[in-house]
């Protein structure tokens, strides 16, 4: 089900994937049977099992389009953003929540699930984090009561610090995620947009002899230009450098043809050859010709390049090659073979290969701490508004105790906000489960 | 279309549809007839559901060819374009539509299933108190079977999670498992060996924190037994899918509880390889010292029988 490959266009991240519906035919033998029946039939019992288990492929195969289809709208949306093309604020169907709405406490579909989906790493974090606020609740407490008489108690509060400390670094592992760590790791996310980057293989630079015999040359160059200006003042070096004046030195050796193989080979397909020399009285004739044609060619291949007007030789190659794979002729190759003796490639590729691994998994970590975090961060917006219903209520009780401290009876007034403080933290206790 | 007649879910001959007989030794004939009614219209609703669904798929097709047309038209392009993309989300998000109306209906009609064989479960066993009857291992063994391929497959809709007890994830502290369900019980036999045994909740004592429940590879009388909650695992009522829920499936090499096979037991084992479709097993290497490096073969068990292994080494 995975993608038909990528497009030519060097920066389209998507995936194209194959969302064909699955062949019910083949795979749902039960279910077909099923449908083949005509209305006002029904289905037997016995057949409740294997119709069970077709309509779980069924559901299956719809759950995972559902999901590979969310992905693609999240990337191209991304994408589009990206180059501008839309405002960012836009919903996709998918449901997905933008951060920069935090106003709002999640998606609808969040909330009813809430009740039912439990989140097992949420609660071992939750106990932590309310040991740890009733423990610096404790601390805090005894220092309040400290602070009232500054003068007998000063030298006990250095005793503390220590514990003090402790909790202070601990802190952070138990803090409340913030909006900025989902930035952090939205960030995260498309930094690995970049990663096809590292998986280019760059083209083969020159080679280290040649390199060192250019470094050496603009060495002594410049030396010589010291020397030269001593002597005449501006002359200016050759302007051609050191690479011109190796490789004047070096074609007159090989005379290259700066055509590339693929355009050689199609050329020299195309001309005749008289392999079998003519064994006629003509043959010298012929013979003549041959040699007056085998003249014509000795032209040096790059003024043949130069009187035909052909610019950019390399581009003429990818031309052809292209054309010819679109004729069928030559076959695609995706991957340039690599030279078996080539170590350095070979590791590189090896690398490469680690490196997608690596990316891709940490990819899959931090998607799923994103999603994590993101429903932390609905969870703690209801503990924040629970802990301060808590104090409503607790303020409310406060006022009925000293009613009856004074031996009053509480006022219609006061117990009607006991009542209303008690209604409105029930359903935020309901929606947080404990 | 035949049906089953009357008590056991054991694989029937076709009956002629007159074959309206009332059950034999099962509670007053009226609540039967009225059960066998409602069975009958869930049937036919179920029947009418499925015809809809695949209408439903039928007409998604079109919308999916359409996708697939322009994606091979949009990689032959060098630069993708603004047209193109936005015809791409347009479709994309009818697809989308299509294939939420389309999971709709298959819940509906997977509900309807389960619907119908709740119904029937509770016609079979009516009379609580009625002793169950006593299987041959044979039998047993393939109704353990039939029980763990028609466990419910959990597909997560885009930004669901999976639900407690479903595939590898835990029940919820304050959960009380209701009667009729399978757990995994630590009982301690009577040479004073515990091992975990599959068992049948009946039921659940707030008050002591306990359950009752029943072995259930045991004879008459040997099999009740009163254990505190925390001698109880549930088994999972859901099977994760792997292909939407991978987090829900114990990962390679996690240490789990797992039914060896063909027997009633659970014991420890390490996970080789998770399944791959929703219908695979789990394969999985359980300790057992009698093997040079310690771990049996890979053997396949069922979803619903591989739990979370929480208790140390003994021995």
């Amino acid at each position: 089900m995975k993608g038909k490959g990528k497009s030519q266009d060097k920066d389209c991240p998507l995936l194209f994937p194959d969302l064909e519906c699955i062949d019910h035919v083949k795979l749902c033998p039960r279910y077909t049977a099923v449908l083949s029946r005509g209305e006002g039939e029904s289905i037997g019992l016995e057949e409740l099992d294997g119709i069970q288990v077709d309509l779980e492929t069924l559901l299956n195969s719809v759950g995972k389009r559902l999901k590979v289809l969310e992905n693609e709208i999240q990337i191209l949306q991304n994408w589009q953003e990206k180059n501008g093309d839309i405002k960012p604020l836009q919903k996709a169907k998918g449901g997905k929540v933008q951060p920069e709405t935090p106003g709002k406490r999640g998606k609808g579909a969040d909330e009813k699930p809430c009740k039912k989906f439990k989140d097992s790493a949420g609660k071992p974090v939750m106990p932590v984090a309310t040991k740890l606020k009733t423990k610096i609740g404790q601390i805090k407490v005894p220092e309040f009561d400290r602070v009232d008489s500054p003068p007998v108690e000063i030298s006990k509060l250095p005793k503390n610090n220590a514990v003090n400390k402790f909790w202070a670094s601990v802190e952070p592992y138990c803090a409340d995620i913030t909006q900025e760590n989902l930035k952090f790791l939205e960030d995260l996310l498309r930094s690995h947009e970049d990663d096809s980057e590292y998986l280019k293989v760059p083209p083969l630079g020159m080679h280290y002899s040649e390199k060192w015999a250019e470094e050496d040359m603009m060495e002594e160059q410049k030396q010589g230009a010291k020397i030269s200006d001593k002597r005449s003042n501006g002359i200016t070096p050759e302007s051609n450098g050191a690479s011109g004046l190796l490789k004047t030195a070096d074609a007159g050796l090989l005379d290259e043809s700066p055509f590339g193989p693929l355009t050689q080979r199609l050329v020299s397909a195309l001309i005749e050859e008289n392999i079998m020399a003519p064994i006629d009285d003509d043959m010298d004739t012929d013979y003549t010709e041959n040699e007056s044609l085998n003249e014509s060619a000795a032209i040096s291949p790059k003024e043949l390049a130069k009187q035909l007007n052909l610019g950019n030789t390399a581009h003429l190659e990818k031309r052809i090659k292209r054309e010819l794979e679109e004729q069928g002729i030559l076959d695609f190759d995706d991957d340039e073979e690599d030279d078996e003796n080539d170590e350095i490639l070979r590791e590189l590729r090896a690398k490469q290969a680690e490196l997608r691994d690596i990316c891709a998994h940490n990819l899959q970590a931090t998607k799923r701490l994103y999603k994590l975090a993101r429903e932390e961060i609905d969870q703690q917006e209801l503990r924040r508004k629970l802990s301060t219903s808590d104090t409503e209520v607790m303020e409310a009780y406060r006022k009925i105790q000293l009613a009856k401290q004074k031996k009053k009876t509480p006022t219609k007034k006061e117990r009607e906000t006991v009542i209303k403080v008690l209604k409105d933290r029930e359903p935020i206790v309901k929606a947080l489960d404990i | 279309m035949g049906r089953t007649k009357g008590s056991g879910a054991s694989t029937s001959k076709h009956m002629p549809p007159e074959g309206q007989s009332p059950a034999s030794s099962e509670v007053s004939t009226s609540s039967t007839t009225s059960a066998e009614s409602r069975i009958k219209e869930s049937l036919k609703e179920l029947f009418s559901l499925i015809h809809q669904v695949q209408e439903e798929r039928s007409r998604g097709e079109h919308n999916l060819s359409n996708i697939a047309k322009t994606h091979e038209r949009m990689q032959q392009e060098q630069k993708i374009t603004p047209y193109y993309k936005s015809k791409l989300r347009g479709l994309y998000n009818t697809a989308m539509q299509d294939a939420e109306g389309e999971a709709e209906l298959l819940r509906k009609a997977l509900d309807k299933i389960s619907e119908i064989k709740s119904i029937r479960e509770h016609r079979r066993f009516g009379d609580s108190d009625r002793p169950k009857p006593i299987m041959r291992r044979g039998v047993l063994m393939s109704m353990l079977q039939q029980n763990a391929a028609t466990l419910p497959l959990w597909v997560s809709k885009p930004g669901e999670r999976p639900p407690p007890l479903c595939g590898a994830v835990p029940a919820d502290n304050n959960y009380v498992v209701k009667p009729g369900d399978k757990v995994a019980a630590r009982v301690k036999s009577s040479d004073g060996e515990e091992n975990w045994i599959l068992a049948e909740v009946v039921t659940f004592n707030s008050s002591a924190n306990k359950y009752e429940v029943d072995d259930i590879d045991a004879e008459e009388g040997k099999e009740r037994h009163s254990l505190s909650k925390r001698k109880i695992v549930a088994l999972p009522i859901w099977k994760a899918s792997p292909e939407t829920d991978q987090e829900a499936l114990f990962p390679k090499h996690a240490l789990v509880l797992a039914l060896y096979p063909q027997t009633t037991c659970f014991y420890r084992a390490l996970v080789h390889e998770p399944p791959k479709k929703p219908q695979d097993d789990y394969s999985v290497l359980f300790e057992d010292t009698s093997y040079p490096d310690g771990y049996s073969p890979p053997l396949m068990v069922a979803q619903r029988y591989v739990i979370i292994c929480k208790e140390d080494k003994k021995k």
